[in-house]
């Protein structure tokens, strides 16, 4: 094997590679669906908030004109940008009942297409009102941009806003958000708070429904502050907290394949840090060239009260960086985060599909499933097998049927196990299992298709947090 | 994406169902901002305000429809007045609110203050908290009056006129003009004290 850190060394003096001597009670499958449907009530029924003083304010029948209407329309746009922009900086909020309750893979997602949506509602808001405002006072809809800008209050602000908006939605285009490096990326979109504040004071200085006090104003200046508190809760404060209690440190880096490294974690009072397997947490390696990044890796052994790992492949700039680290250096981390859990599950038993360096979250998890489990292996070549030790150990201790297949994905023994018939005959009960997904976005795809030919319900198919 | 395409689809679809429920005209009617009897029928921007309706002087100079007045009335967010010009009763909402829909910019108008010289009464256009528009509903005609008529109207009334650019009612006194000056200011006074 070659040597991906700098050093091999066996790292058992933290607690030895059979991870677990006795392996915890299996956690009992729950639906985690009934909190999430109750958020997503609580959704709607905000949305019909923020609409509802315009219906209540607006006589029916008073929208005789093109201009009435144009304007009528851009301001309901405008209420639901606006409680839009807020949902979207609450889901960011990294608050813990949200990271472990939806998830923030789900939250992620939701938030991609609220922010599509959010961004068309910023510009339909912003050119129904120019021109519904131009129509009404007659004026050249360029001449209107420079009305409004001059005349009314806080407009520049708003338009700032807008330009943000529209910046950071444009990035958030898969295409263009390949483009560019992710740090770009993630910076470009920190300026959405800024969005926030500018776009704020037009909303009560220009409001019609917003404008005079009442309880509609105080009440949307209520959830701006609500949304304010949930962030500085679960941005700053909780992730204080948590770092004073645990104080983490890398405590060893070990090579597990030729581009893949382990690091190990230890610090105070761990047994308190209690992340299910296949949880992540955020971490930020306060070494010289990664103390400014911040990246998501799940745990790759379930939680002992002693240690932590995390198994990363090397993929870029950062992950490079992170086979150098010298034991010792600290950790910042914010977390634990996800769904993607034993816990999450619907049935009793469970199948685990992993590829390549997607093993990490599955082998923490198989230690929290009972009996029964099932893993397929999916890597390119046998050294790309990781942590192979463990998870014969874990095969043996925990009656789970482990199967390596290993070839390229055009070979005909993968894909015919790889097939829904290839599934079917290796795990006859799939369809009354849940399964776990992790592995490149290619053999996700493939996998999910195959699972759902093979008769498996959407709902007991659990994908990754993030692509590899 | 597929979703999002949804989500953007419903954002067209409901915000197209609402303003459509909203227009179906269900009672001609429609609140009105300004007291009875103020002669304010249309929205500024089809013209000055019922012209020689009454003998006296309305609206000493209605603002030519031709100027660009970025402020005429900021009417988007002020309450319509039907064309059909009803007699201006307050009338709720559908919703049964007890309180006229509330507009973010708003015209007040001050009382009829009576001078040696007439009367003179002042509207004020309030976007926000500022004053963006002040015009001279009525003010003392005939001779002598309408040359200092038209030096205060000319000083305060306006976009840019000193109401605007003072923001309240400490205005210099226009010279040779004190009575007429000393009118607009009390009536101007007056819809302050009731746009706040």
């Amino acid at each position: 094997m070659h040597a991906a850190g700098r050093r091999t060394r066996d790292p058992s003096g933290y607690g030895g590679r059979p991870a677990a001597p006795v392996p915890p009670p299996p956690a009992r499958p729950r639906r985690g669906s009934a909190g999430r449907r109750a958020l997503s009530a609580l959704f709607w029924a905000g949305l019909v908030a923020a609409v509802l003083p315009w219906w209540l304010d607006t006589p029916a029948g008073s929208l005789t004109g093109t201009a009435d209407v144009l304007t009528a329309a851009g301001r309901v746009t405008g209420l639901v940008a606006g409680y839009l922009l807020l949902v979207q900086v609450l889901m960011m909020s990294r608050l813990g009942v949200l990271e472990r309750g939806v998830g923030g893979e789900r939250l992620s997602r939701v938030h991609r297409d609220l922010g599509a949506t959010l961004l068309v509602a910023v510009l339909a808001h912003l050119s129904l009102l120019v021109v519904g405002y131009a129509r009404t006072l007659g004026n050249p809809v360029t001449a209107q941009v420079g009305v409004l800008l001059r005349d009314f209050d806080d407009m520049v602000s708003a338009f700032a806003a807008a330009g943000i908006l529209v910046l950071v939605g444009g990035t958030g285009i898969r295409a263009v958000r390949r483009a560019m490096p992710y740090e770009l990326w993630y910076h470009l979109h920190l300026t959405s708070y800024l969005a926030l504040l500018l776009g704020f004071g037009h909303q009560f200085s220009n409001g019609a429904q917003l404008f005079p006090p009442g309880p509609v104003r105080t009440g949307w200046i209520a959830a701006y502050l609500l949304v304010a508190a949930a962030l500085v809760w679960g941005r700053l404060v909780a992730p204080v907290l948590l770092n004073l209690r645990h104080r983490l440190r890398v405590a060893d880096v070990v090579a597990e394949s030729p581009d893949t490294v382990s690091i190990y974690l230890t610090g105070r009072r761990l047994h308190q840090l209690d992340p299910l397997g296949g949880q992540y947490l955020r971490w930020r390696f306060l070494a010289r060239g990664c103390w400014w990044q911040s990246h998501p890796f799940s745990l790759s052994a379930a939680a002992n009260g002693r240690w932590l790992r995390l198994t990363v492949k090397v993929v870029g700039g950062h992950t490079r960086d992170l086979r150098d680290l010298d034991p010792g250096t600290r950790v910042w981390v914010e977390g634990p985060s996800g769904t993607f859990t034993a816990a999450h599950r619907t049935r009793e038993r469970a199948l685990l599909i992993a590829g390549g360096s997607g093993i990490g979250p599955l082998r923490a998890m198989l230690e929290e499933l009972p009996a029964g489990a099932a893993l397929i292996y999916r890597a390119r070549t046998p050294a790309d097998v990781l942590l192979q030790h463990e998870l014969d150990w874990l095969a043996q201790a925990r009656q789970t049927s482990v199967w390596y297949v290993v070839g390229s994905r055009d070979d005909a023994g993968p894909r015919q196990v790889m097939s829904p018939d290839g599934l079917r005959r290796l795990v006859p009960d799939l369809t009354r299992r849940d399964v776990y997904l992790c592995g490149p976005q290619g053999l996700v795809d493939s996998s999910v298709r195959a699972l759902r030919q093979a008769g498996v319900p959407r709902r007991q198919i659990h994908l990754a947090p993030f692509e590899l | 994406m597929r979703r999002a395409l949804l989500a953007i689809t419903g954002l067209a679809a409901g915000t197209t169902a609402l303003v459509v429920l909203k227009g179906a005209p269900e009672d001609r009617q429609v609140a009105r901002e300004l007291p009875v009897g103020v002669p304010v029928g249309t929205p500024d921007r089809t013209g000055p305000a019922t012209p020689g309706a009454t003998p006296q002087r309305t609206a000493a100079t209605p603002r030519p429809t031709g100027q660009p007045s970025s402020t005429a009335g900021r009417t988007p967010a002020a309450r319509r007045t039907t064309p059909g010009g009803d007699a201006g009763t307050r009338r709720t909402p559908a919703a049964g609110r007890t309180t006229a829909p509330k507009p973010t910019t708003r015209t007040v108008t001050g009382p009829v203050v009576s001078t040696e010289f007439g009367n003179v009464q002042v509207r004020i256009t309030v976007a926000g908290t500022r004053i963006v528009d002040a015009v001279a509903l009525e003010l003392p005609q005939g001779g002598q009056s309408d040359l200092r008529s038209d030096r205060v109207d000319a000083a305060y009334s306006g976009t840019s006129g000193d109401v605007v650019r003072q923001q309240g009612a400490n205005l210099d006194t226009v010279s040779q003009a004190t009575a007429t000056s000393d009118g607009y200011r009390r009536s101007l006074q007056a819809a302050l004290d009731q746009a706040r």
